[in-house]
């Protein structure tokens, strides 16, 4: 039995694949297709967190059970081997953060719903040892593959840049802007290829992007604009936004 | 705990915040484990789910942003498509370990329902309008993972006849609990 006979075109195929997915009957490949689409497909995703609400009040049948002591170590040792075991979020720093590939897809996840963030965001108290204001944007344009996401940390006055997707052309540049209301895009730089990158932001630049300015990325001649703005088209704009 | 706090301790860990992750692991691992030893019926696997379950809240905490489960739902699907998985990836699981801890299947139970209200009485509510024995049936799959193999031996009924029996019940769910 095949998934494809079985479902037919008809309204709810997909939605029953969720329904199954959540209530755990399907067998292993079917499961693991399935979580690939999850994974792949935002609106199949939202299917299978709608029965996952459904069924959720069942799991208060389930018993808790202490875990053995041994349990939490292990996880650590996983996780942060290398690293003391005791608990040092200073040690872990902005650093960990900036670095942290998990961090910048889920972000690029979450971009999809920044509603829901918002949602989140009356609960955010964060930690004494990060500094208390972040703004995100997601940089992307229509008719672009280029994607990135943009971080900015008042705490350090830096933007971290984390590449997303779309190539840049051989011979030219990716360079970034600072558009603030009905301004002129004031230039902060070439974007240097990598994965992450990090920006100084200057103390000027710093009161404009806490007042909530828009980032740009425009394609320019190697070694960034000739002229101090931008000459070649926008790939990727998008508004930073508290987190 | 309240489910606020939960969700800021979530929104602290996908900062990386180890401290907040730790008080997460001290609030959440108990029920966790629950989740897993039902599911997998053992205690050694089930102790080396929860270590996944865990490493995937670490990795995955930000994805939480985009739920619209509660902040222990989340947690709890987490653990249950982690076990889910486990089990179905061993090559054959052992039924008769699980049917000779099998008890009672649980209803709703007085905790479920004072802790729930209104939305976890539909789901009941709903189960309810199932015949006796479909809702037994998909009480049973969600809460111990059980495949359509497995159901349709325990039932025995063909695979195919059960997998019919199933998506017809959740068919009738959605219906009522879209109503």
């Amino acid at each position: 039995m095949t998934l494809a006979q079985d479902n037919g075109p008809e309204r709810g195929g997909d939605d029953l694949v969720a329904a199954e997915y959540v209530l755990g009957v399907l067998p292993a490949d079917e499961r693991r297709q399935a979580s690939a689409r999850i994974d792949g497909e935002p609106g199949f995703a939202r299917m299978v967190d709608q029965w996952e609400v459904h069924f959720a009040p069942l799991a208060a049948a389930y018993p808790e059970i202490e875990a053995p002591a041994s349990v939490k170590p292990a996880i650590d040792r996983r996780l942060f081997s290398g690293t003391a075991t005791s608990s040092a979020p200073s040690a872990q720093g902005s650093a960990g953060l900036w670095a942290s590939l998990a961090f910048w897809r889920g972000l690029a996840t979450a971009a999809v719903a920044a509603l829901a963030i918002y949602i989140a965001v009356p609960y955010i108290n964060p930690p004494a040892q990060l500094p208390q204001e972040r703004m995100v944007a997601s940089l992307a344009a229509d008719g672009s593959d280029v994607k990135y996401m943009a971080m900015y940390d008042a705490g350090s006055g830096q933007i971290g840049l984390s590449h997303v997707s779309g190539e840049r052309a051989t011979g030219r540049d990716f360079e970034l802007w600072m558009i603030e209301g009905s301004n002129a895009p004031v230039s902060m730089g070439v974007i240097p290829v990598g994965s992450t990158i990090h920006i100084d932001v200057d103390q000027a630049m710093r009161d404009k992007l806490a007042a909530g300015a828009v980032l740009a990325v425009s394609l320019e001649p190697t070694g960034g604009s000739p002229t101090g703005q931008p000459t070649g088209p926008v790939v990727a704009a998008g508004d930073l936004r508290d987190i | 705990m309240t489910p606020q706090d939960i969700t800021k301790l979530i929104v602290r860990t996908s900062m990386k915040d180890r401290a907040a992750f730790d008080l997460l692991y001290r609030q959440t691992s108990a029920k966790l484990f629950g989740v897993c030893l039902r599911v997998l019926n053992d205690r050694a696997d089930a102790e080396e789910a929860l270590q996944e379950v865990f490493v995937k809240i670490w990795t995955k905490a930000d994805r939480f942003a985009v739920s619209d489960l509660s902040p222990i739902s989340w947690l709890v699907a987490i653990a249950r498509n982690h076990a889910i998985d486990r089990i179905r990836a061993r090559r054959q699981a052992p039924l008769a370990i699980d049917e000779a801890l099998e008890v009672a299947d649980p209803g709703p139970g007085p905790e479920a329902a004072a802790v729930a209200g209104g939305e976890a009485e539909r789901i009941h509510g709903c189960l309810e309008e199932l015949e006796k024995d479909k809702a037994a049936a998909v009480r049973g799959a969600y809460l111990k993972g059980e495949s359509y193999n497995e159901l349709a031996d325990r039932h025995g009924v063909p695979l195919n006849t059960m997998r019919t029996w199933l998506r017809r019940s959740l068919l009738k769910l959605r219906e009522c609990l879209e109503r």
